[in-house]
């Protein structure tokens, strides 16, 4: 052992190293920020006694992906795992800036390294950590939920990429990754629908938004095509997922990504209303990460907050969108005190309430007031229960509507500026066709065979005279089930495809308490208005 | 083991290597990939990998040598994972004549993480190594214990520390029976803010002599990590032995490639 010796002298000075570590190193620039005088504004909130152990944890707690041979299959659509990949190095570069003194460069600097990755996106998932390593030491329970959900949202997205399992396959895989992620560990987000008005009315909240809008639109930019690829991906054919991405990637590219005026983050099921309508809890658990975002994003830029109070009302951001604190409550149910409000809009159990709206009425920017329960076109209720799957849907401009029939989608989309993504279920569960309308109106889908019946007459029963089939023999069978439609003619694609129906004879426009619900909350200057990079393309 | 397997041991990590790419991040480092330190982070939890090498070494008035090193890996609960690792090597080697195939130690080894970096306290691991005597002359079951430090160093670099201390029980006359060393590293995501596959590292060891009477050797080390897949990354390292104090046995230069996969 006396050979130890030398060593024993080498490692006690070696130690020192991490002596220092304690004492010398410098502290993350943020730590620095004096606490300055807090405006005159409402409480902060506060923590509940007792807060759970493993929000303080200092432990690292990598989980592995769950196993499957769908894993990574996302990278079948390569641009879209690019793009995913790339949004991973956006919400790092920005965190480690606001953490380390360098916010003051976030419209700018920041702004343009995060852009110049987004327009040439990695060819691998990077280690958001390694991006962001200061962020990640400060606040590493904060970046255990993100990873966690992260994973989730991974996973899901290869298992709708997977061109081997059946949509059956798929759908109780999507189901076995939620138990997983819900199971493994105690900082799963909540799958309960949130009350939005409630989480972003804090003293703190629309800080990030209005100090940083660019930076802030490239996140809820993330957030639109976070959400925007479900719809695109389920229960759609491998290659019309690829084509469908050509649409979507270009929207995401060009204009949601640098749009600087949205009055609240994009949420799952305006985006991807159909997946949202059969998978409300995985919709609201993302909707409420993004939410936890954006609550971060608010808190991290409150120059009047100090290192401390940041600290505290991050843990308590995240508590209050974790299950745990939700544990025993029920989606759809009120309660006195807002966080625990769960109420959802009536026919979308997938979206939680949010400023100025009620159960029965949502409001969107470019759309006005609406029903989510009925179809958006003609104002007949949407297909419900077990057979909500039989809803087309139209996504267009940024936004996705559920409708009530191929004509509903067919003309709806004509009326709309742009390209258009119209989801056509079939007779068959597993079969949507996608249909893409081009920047004229025309349309062209790459599934063979598509027979439509289109007889029409008043909207009340849209849902019988107007359906799409895979098969010419699948409509002969749908109309001798349905005497009332014998004689209708078979219509292939190209001839339902120029065809135009009359406006819709039961059409209602809902109308809101106020036109804009947001207007007294962030003011009149909304618009679509976009950044500078965004404007210039 | 026979020229035979050797060969098919060869052509199933070739084969291997040749997967679809689809491990193990170019920036989470384990030893001997390249270099010889680890960092504090454990596999995740039911994470597995397997790791291959292959180095060849020049070392002083011997002929060339040929290390190879296959090891797997499992993340058996959070933090913490176990290994399974073979070090065969042929060809001249520093501290002997023999130049004959030897399967070199089976080792079984634990590695548990005790906290993430938090804070300004590092990251803080151990990781215990038994080593079965399976190669030539091997007597005893020897053992290593590693203490690793990580921590933030600069902007986005990391700087490790490992603590060795070597158990050699059936040490024969002539050989220490514990030796020590100490490898400070450091690694550095390289393309930052443009590029994010790739890990840069350098090392700088200091290692007890195994032999009573020897000094010190003191050694430097280069490599990178570069992610070719989703969890797959190759590595390739350079060592040299700078120093070696009163009879220290040293290598001239070591060259080491690698490839690690997750699954």
């Amino acid at each position: 052992m006396k050979h130890l010796t030398w060593l024993s002298t080498l490692t006690a000075a070696l130690l020192g190293w991490t002596a220092a570590a304690a004492s010398g190193s410098p502290a993350p620039a943020a730590m620095q920020v004096e606490n300055r005088a807090v405006p005159a504004v409402r409480a902060l909130p506060t923590a509940p006694p007792n807060l759970p152990k493993w929000l303080s944890n200092t432990r690292r707690n990598h989980i592995f992906i769950r196993r499957g041979r769908y894993n990574f299959d996302v990278y079948r659509i390569d641009r879209l795992a690019r793009d995913l990949n790339a949004v991973s190095v956006g919400h790092a570069m920005a965190y480690e800036d606001l953490v380390t003194g360098r916010a003051g460069g976030l419209e700018t600097d920041t702004f343009a390294r995060i852009d110049r990755v987004l327009k040439n996106p990695p060819r691998f998932m990077p280690d958001e950590a390694a991006i962001s390593p200061t962020f990640a030491r400060t606040y590493g329970v904060l970046e255990q939920v993100f990873d966690w959900t992260h994973i989730l949202h991974a996973q899901t997205v290869d298992v709708l990429a997977s061109a081997d399992l059946t949509e059956k396959q798929k759908e109780r895989e999507i189901e076995r990754l939620w138990q997983y992620y819900f199971d493994t560990v105690p900082y799963a987000i909540t799958p309960l629908p949130m009350n939005m008005d409630y989480l972003y009315t804090f003293p703190y909240s629309r800080k990030f938004r209005n100090t940083y809008p660019k930076v802030n639109g490239l996140f809820w930019g993330y957030h639109w095509l976070q959400g925007a690829m479900y719809d695109l991906l389920y229960r759609v054919s491998p290659q019309d997922q690829q084509a469908g991405y050509a649409v979507i990637g270009e929207q995401y590219r060009k204009v949601e990504l640098y749009l600087t005026d949205r009055y609240f983050m994009p949420m799952f099921a305006e985006v991807s209303p159909a997946f949202a309508s059969r998978f409300p809890h995985i919709a609201n658990a993302f909707d409420n990460l993004h939410m936890l975002h954006d609550m971060v994003n608010d808190i991290l830029a409150t120059e009047w907050l100090n290192e401390r109070q940041k600290a505290e009302q991050v843990k308590l951001a995240i508590w209050m969108v974790s299950a745990e604190a939700h544990r025993g409550e029920k989606p759809g149910s009120e309660a006195a005190e807002r966080l625990h409000d769960h109420r959802h809009f009536v026919g979308m159990p997938g979206m939680g309430i949010m400023t100025g709206m009620s159960p029965e009425l949502m409001w969107m920017p470019s759309m006005g007031w609406m029903n989510m329960s009925d179809c958006h076109h003609c104002s007949m209720p949407l297909w419900s229960g077990k057979d909500e799957w039989r809803n087309p849907t139209v996504s267009a401009d940024g936004w996705s509507m559920r409708i009530r029939c191929p004509l509903c989608a067919r003309d709806m989309s004509a009326e709309t500026k742009g390209r258009a993504l119209l989801r056509i279920p079939t007779e068959d569960p597993e079969r949507v066709a996608l249909v893409i309308s081009d920047e004229q109106g025309n349309l062209k889908t790459s599934s063979p065979g598509l027979i439509f019946i289109e007889s029409e007459d008043t909207h009340i029963g849209c849902d019988e005279w107007s359906r799409a089939f895979t098969s010419r023999a699948a409509f002969d069978a749908y109309v001798k089930a349905t005497p009332k439609l014998a004689g209708a003619r078979a219509l292939t694609f190209g001839e339902w495809a120029v065809k135009e129906g009359h406006k819709p004879d039961t059409y209602v426009k809902p109308k809101g308490p106020v036109e804009n619900p947001y207007s007294s909350i962030v003011g009149p200057d909304m618009g679509k208005a976009t950044s500078k990079e965004g404007a210039q393309r | 083991m026979s020229r035979g397997t050797l060969l098919q041991l060869a052509v199933t990590a070739i084969a291997l290597i040749a997967l679809p790419a689809a491990a193990v991040d170019h920036n989470n480092i384990d030893a001997r990939r390249p270099l010889s330190f680890d960092d504090a982070d454990s596999l995740a939890y039911r994470e597995q990998a397997l790791e291959f090498g292959l180095g060849l070494g020049l070392t002083r008035r011997r002929a060339l040598g040929i290390g190879m090193a296959a090891e797997y890996l499992y993340g058996y609960q959070m933090n913490s994972h176990l290994s399974v690792g073979l070090d065969p090597t042929f060809g001249g080697r520093a501290r002997d004549r023999d130049t004959r195939f030897d399967l070199g130690a089976v080792s079984v080894g634990w590695l548990r993480n005790f906290n993430r970096q938090h804070g300004r306290t590092p990251a803080f691991a151990l990781r215990a190594d038994l080593l079965a005597p399976t190669g030539i002359g091997g007597r005893g079951v020897g053992f290593r214990l590693r203490g690793i430090a990580t921590r933030q160093a600069g902007r986005y670099g990391r700087a490790h520390l490992n603590l060795d201390l070597n158990g050699n029980p059936g040490a024969g006359g002539g050989e220490r029976d514990l030796h020590g060393a100490i490898v400070l590293g450091y690694s550095r995501p390289l393309g930052y803010p443009t590029r994010f596959a790739t890990t840069g590292l350098a090392e700088l060891s200091v290692r007890q002599g195994e032999d009573q009477g020897t000094g010190p050797g003191m050694g430097v080390g280069l490599g990178l990590r570069k992610q070719v897949g989703v969890l797959s990354v190759v590595d390739v390292g350079l060592q040299t032995d700078l120093v070696g104090w009163k009879g220290s046995p040293r290598d001239r230069v070591r060259f080491v490639v690698g490839y690690s996969r997750g699954f």
